[in-house]
């Protein structure tokens, strides 16, 4: 393929990198010596990875990809290096190496030499490494070395791939580097409108609507999301994130539920601005912009308007105990709660049984009142949480109920038990294998919201026993 | 003692050897075990086979649509185009935090996985994936060997060092596609069954690698979730979140599978050998209040019955095929000194059967005539008793009865004797007096299938009747006279005062009609649960038909630890029994402090009395004054014992240097925690 022709093929799949395409085509052309090493660097989602693979294959260099996301330590990479290369090698030339002499590339010396022992007498070879910042266990030579393999082995040419260019440590003055911006405003929706998502899910019966063919159908769905795109760029992406994919993952989460009054036959396909003020919602609220395990659609695509959204999300908030604990283990989990969000000299004034000569005061002085004036003290719950010893848990979980209650071998188990739903998270004591030992600190691994829930579910409300109260 | 390796220890010699109870029964406590063993084994295992079949259907019934929904999940995600997937197609499986269940359960969920849809299944447990890299180990591990069970042709597949080229490291996925690329499974379903115990990173770093590979490899991913799934959610981050595309599927609570199981095994209306309503009531609260798992409750049980096997010599008459020669007089000698058999006698006295009450002390065989007799009876009075429990069930269901109460509870009260006069039993027959014609029914209806030997009214009966006169009423639903719904009040102003007057509509005769015959059934009942919640400790040979005892059982499941290692330094004579402990003036059960006690536990009670720091000093002198003799030079020896008995707290984890301050121990436990 003639490099004009690679060229436009490649701007027609990623518009808007026509700079970007032009250097690479400049600096790895088959005829033109290429640089040894090469940093491409950009944030995620400025699609330095895709257009890098797809230019080195349209270009027919022999070439090889690792991504460092699929190796586990450093030597994993070199191994999987050599490997590939060496699958790259059979393919660009149909041949078949003999593979015994790479049996091990337990270093980086052992990489450089198996790759001048296969490059040997060959023509330009490009490796990339893709992703190479994130790589995990990586020894601190590697990069360096990388940096000089141009070096010894002539006709290899590496290509560095990562988010950043500042933090890769090369000690090597000069290396090009070939930055992909992020894309602006103009680019992403450009980019976005090339596959419109279509309004109807159905195509309306031809019969009803004999002139609205699918031609008109697509020119009305890009019409349409061409404007929307606008919308949610402006209203949500534009301050929260403004990378490709986030926004196309905003405006997908939003699209149905925005066109939802055109699909019922409200308002017309081209009624934008009505279409806005009755969707409003969709861009006040942040749902669109969080990434959720569980896709939302199957919950809020049955409601309708304002109300039914918050309902919603209200039922998901209040929802957060799935399934009942046993009776003690609630409590358990509330002591814990207190344990780790009061300080240990308001116990007395909190939970002692016995009335004092001095009334019981729920009010405690706060020790706000000293550093009010030049800090706003953060609320309670919002911290750390501090690490409490056992027995301070037990003594507060047992003044929490009401009569006493046997010291079973149970309440111990159900520690353990909290301890592997890392609802209680050890933080002392790591090194002796006993899980109860009195030497051991514990915290708690849950917050405000999820204790209150639970202490409303056996009776006790939790914002009683905490001090300096709950605001909200 | 801190430069001696060891030493010969010289207890302190004293004339008295200390006083321990000596065996006196001669008895055998063996005798017939290897009989009572065998009747254990028989009587279990009926019992066994039913709470296997009650699991099945219970635990299936309930899992089977999630498992369903699971199952479908999976085979939709098979479905999907292999090049389009951009997430990862993940199940979050709300499993209830009794953590223990959740292995039965994914080795369930992974035969239906498995049987439905071509696909690998692998689980992975948090214990065996202590960083990424034994992870994956253990997952193509098990990935390869599930291969080598299918095909045996694959076995020759070498995954070691190859000398022909590059091998791949031991944790790389590589391993996996070569194995799909043999088997070529639709997906590969990875189930981490207990994801809360997982480090978060490590799951990240686990879905942003299966992810990297979701182009080769069609993986799906299942969580075991015990708390919930948004907090699930919370732990991930969100890089790794953009990869996942879950779905919930919620499990159903084990509580229910226990009351289910309850029914089944304890208040079923066929069972030889009952356990009674306070270890009932023990196992229940347990599994309410600590844990929540199946096969706890189903150990309680099996020991209980182990346990009546085991103690009692006279749980023998259990078995169906006895003759007297073949039992030792022992057995006899037993019997006769049961509590409800001297009642027994008693009665017999009462009525004037002096003869009969002397055969029955003299006679093993008359004996044995009636202990067999009686134990079928009583089987089957104790048999009523449960049946009449579901009854009453069924009753307060089909009547709407507001207040939820389950099986387990009803049958407690039932077996306690405390049914009869209850207000719950009461509260029951009003609002059956009040019924209406539709109430009637559909209570007719949730009694029908019910089996007829416990019950003895004759439900066909009142349902033609019933159906005569609503037919009658061209099917207007018929009342009672007592139904709220007949009293109007009347108000009258005399005087200007408002007089309030009720007042009765006058009934049709239909309505007449009807409420004679819901008296009628009404009269039936009463009569019915009259005569069978009788108490059951009342019942002659009870101690063979029943196990009711709380001690070992309680011992066994809910033991005591730090209770027990406190209360023998607290008070040591409970365990010593010895002279010098007990001491003259001891208040009842209160811990007292004598110089003659141990020397760990004077120190041990001078512990509880002091602060969260202890100075090491101020401990001594007062050991000293407590222990020590009237001689200064003495002193080395308390010295001595102080310091072993310091160690000994040290070593039971109850003080620790302290590094606050200088010359004291931090005291670590509290006493009664």
């Amino acid at each position: 393929m003639l490099p004009d022709e690679i060229l436009e093929q490649l701007n027609a799949e990623f518009p808007c990198r026509e700079f970007q395409l032009r250097q690479l085509a400049a600096l790895y052309s088959p005829q033109l010596p290429s640089p040894s090493l090469l940093v491409a660097h950009g944030l995620t989602a400025t699609g330095k990875s895709s257009i890098i693979k797809l230019y080195l294959s349209l270009s027919g260099l022999a070439h090889a990809v690792v991504s460092s996301r699929e190796c586990i330590t450093g030597r994993h990479l070199l191994e999987r290096t050599t490997s590939s290369c060496l699958d790259a090698l059979d393919e660009h030339y149909d041949e078949t190496n003999d593979r015994r002499p790479y049996v091990r590339t337990e270093n980086i010396s052992a990489l450089a030499v198996n790759l001048a022992k296969m490059l040997e007498g060959r023509e330009k070879f490009v490796l990339v490494l893709d992703g190479i910042d994130r790589q995990r266990e990586m020894p601190h030579t590697l990069l360096p070395a990388l940096g000089r393999f141009g070096e010894l082995i002539p006709n290899l040419s590496i290509i560095l791939i990562t988010t950043l260019a500042q933090n890769l440590a090369l000690h090597k003055p000069g290396v090009p580097h070939l930055y992909f911006p992020p894309y602006p405003r103009a680019a992403v929706v450009e980019i976005l409108s090339l596959n419109p998502p279509k309004i109807f899910l159905e195509p309306p019966s031809l019969d009803l609507y004999p002139d609205y063919t699918t031609d008109v159908a697509a020119e009305d769905d890009a019409w349409l999301w061409n404007r929307f795109l606008g919308a949610v760029w402006e209203s949500l992406s534009k301050h929260t994130g403004r990378d490709l994919v986030s926004f196309r993952n905003t405006s997908m989460r939003i699209w149905r539920d925005f066109v939802k009054p055109v699909v019922d036959g409200t308002f017309g396909t081209r009624d934008f601005s009505r279409l806005m003020v009755n969707r409003k919602h969709l861009f006040q609220i942040d749902d669109a912009v969080l990434d959720r395990l569980i896709t939302s659609s199957s919950t809020t695509t049955q409601t309708n308007g304002v109300i039914s959204v918050n309902s919603s999300r209200a039922a998901v908030k209040r929802n957060t105990i799935q399934h009942s604990l046993p009776y003690y283990t609630t409590h358990l989990l509330i002591a814990a709660y207190l344990a780790s969000y009061n300080p240990s000299r308001t116990d007395t004034t909190y939970f002692m049984k016995h009335t004092d000569k001095r009334k019981n005061k729920r009010k405690v002085r706060t020790d706000a009142g000293v550093s009010k004036s030049k800090h706003r003290r953060i609320s309670r719950h919002l911290l750390t949480p501090s690490p409490f010893p056992l027995d301070r848990l037990l003594a507060i979980f047992r003044s929490l109920l009401e009569g006493p209650v046997p010291q079973l071998a149970d309440l111990g188990t159900q520690i353990a038990t909290l301890t592997s739903l890392r609802l209680l998270v050890r933080v002392g004591g790591v090194g002796t294998g006993d899980a109860l030992d009195a030497g051991a600190k514990w915290r708690v691994g849950f917050g405000w919201e999820w204790v209150r829930g639970l202490g409303r579910g056996v009776g006790i409300e939790v914002g009683e026993y905490l001090v300096g109260g709950v605001d909200g | 003692m801190e430069h001696q390796r060891s030493y010969i220890y010289t207890p302190p010699e004293s004339d008295e050897r200390p006083a321990k109870r000596q065996k006196t029964d001669k008895g055998h406590p063996h005798s017939l075990r290897r009989e009572r063993l065998q009747t254990f084994r028989e009587i279990w295992a009926e019992q066994e086979t039913r709470i296997q079949a009650c699991l099945k259907t219970t635990l299936e019934e309930a899992d089977e649509a999630t498992q369903e929904n699971i199952v479908r999940f999976v085979a939709a995600a098979a479905e999907r185009d292999q090049e389009l997937r951009a997430s990862i197609p993940t199940g979050l499986i709300v499993a209830g935090p009794s953590i223990a269940s959740h292995g039965p359960y994914f080795e369930r969920l992974g035969r239906q996985v498995k049987e439905s849809t071509n696909s690998a299944y692998l689980v992975l447990t948090s214990g065996e994936s202590p960083n990424l890299k034994t992870l994956l180990k253990n997952l193509i591990k098990k990935a390869t060997s599930l291969a080598d069970d299918d095909d045996d042709d694959d076995l020759g597949r070498t995954t070691g060092p190859s000398r022909n080229g590059p091998r791949l490291l031991d944790f790389d996925l590589g391993h996996l596609q070569k194995w799909q690329r043999s088997i070529n499974y639709r997906t590969i379903v990875v189930a981490i069954q207990d994801s809360e115990a997982f480090d978060s990173h490590v799951l990240s770093e686990l879905i942003d690698l299966l992810h990297a590979w979701l182009d080769r490899l069609p993986f799906v991913l299942l969580f075991g979730i015990a708390t919930s799934a948004e907090s699930f959610e919370d732990r991930l981050s969100s890089n790794a979140l953009r990869y996942l595309e879950g779905e919930k599927f919620d499990v159903t609570q084990s509580d229910e599978i226990i009351e289910e199981l309850f029914s089944t095994t304890i208040a079923s209306t066929d069972v030889a050998l009952r356990v009674g309503p306070n270890i009932s009531r023990r196992i229940l609260d347990r599994q309410k209040d600590h844990v929540q798992n199946v096969q706890d409750f189903f150990d309680g049980l099996k020991y209980a019955y182990m346990s009546h096997f085991y103690a009692n010599l006279t749980s023998i008459f259990l078995r169906d095929d006895l003759a007297v020669k073949n039992l030792p007089p022992d057995v006899f000698e037993a019997v006769r000194n049961l509590p409800s058999f001297r009642r027994w006698v008693g009665g017999m006295l009462e009525d004037g059967r002096a003869q009969d009450a002397r055969n029955a002390l003299q006679s093993d065989k008359y004996l044995f005539d009636q202990v067999t007799q009686n134990v079928t009876s009583g089987q089957a009075i104790l048999n009523a008793i449960s049946g009449a429990a579901l009854v009453l069930t069924r009753l307060r269901q089909s009547l709407q009865i507001s207040q939820k109460v389950p099986l387990s509870s009803i049958w407690i009260k039932a077996a306690s004797g405390e049914m009869l006069n209850s207000p719950m039993l009461r509260e029951m027959m009003l609002s059956v007096k009040r019924m209406s014609s539709d109430k009637f029914l559909q209570l007719l209806g949730s009694l029908q299938d019910l089996e007829q030997t416990y019950f003895p009214i004759d439900l066909d009966s009142y349902q033609s009747k019933l159906d005569v006169m609503i037919s009658e009423n061209d099917g207007a639903v018929l009342k009672t006279q007592h139904d709220v719904r007949n009293d109007t009040l009347r108000t009258t102003v005399v005087a200007q005062k408002v007089l309030l007057s009720k007042h009765k509509a006058a009934l049709s005769e239909q309505d007449k009609a009807y409420s004679e015959l819901v008296a009628q059934f009404q009269d039936e009942l009463d009569q019915y649960f009259n005569t069978t919640f009788i108490d059951p400790k009342e019942l002659f040979l009870i101690e063979i038909l029943m196990y009711d005892l709380k001690s070992p059982h309680t011992e066994v499941f809910q033991p005591k630890p730090r209770f027990a290692v406190e209360r023998a330094l607290a008070a040591p004579h409970d365990y010593l029994g010895c002279e010098c402990c007990s001491g003259e003036g001891t208040r009842d059960g209160e811990a007292a402090l004598f110089s003659t006690q141990p020397a760990t536990a004077i120190l041990y009670q001078l512990y509880v009395e002091s602060g969260s720091v202890i100075n090491a000093a101020d401990l001594w002198s007062a050991f000293n004054a407590m222990a020590g003799g009237e001689e200064e030079d003495d002193e080395s020896k308390t010295m001595a014992l102080f310091q072993r008995a310091l160690a000994e707290l040290r070593y039971l984890g109850l003080v620790k240097p302290s590094r606050k301050k200088t010359d004291h121990v931090a005291k670590m436990m509290w006493k009664g925690l």
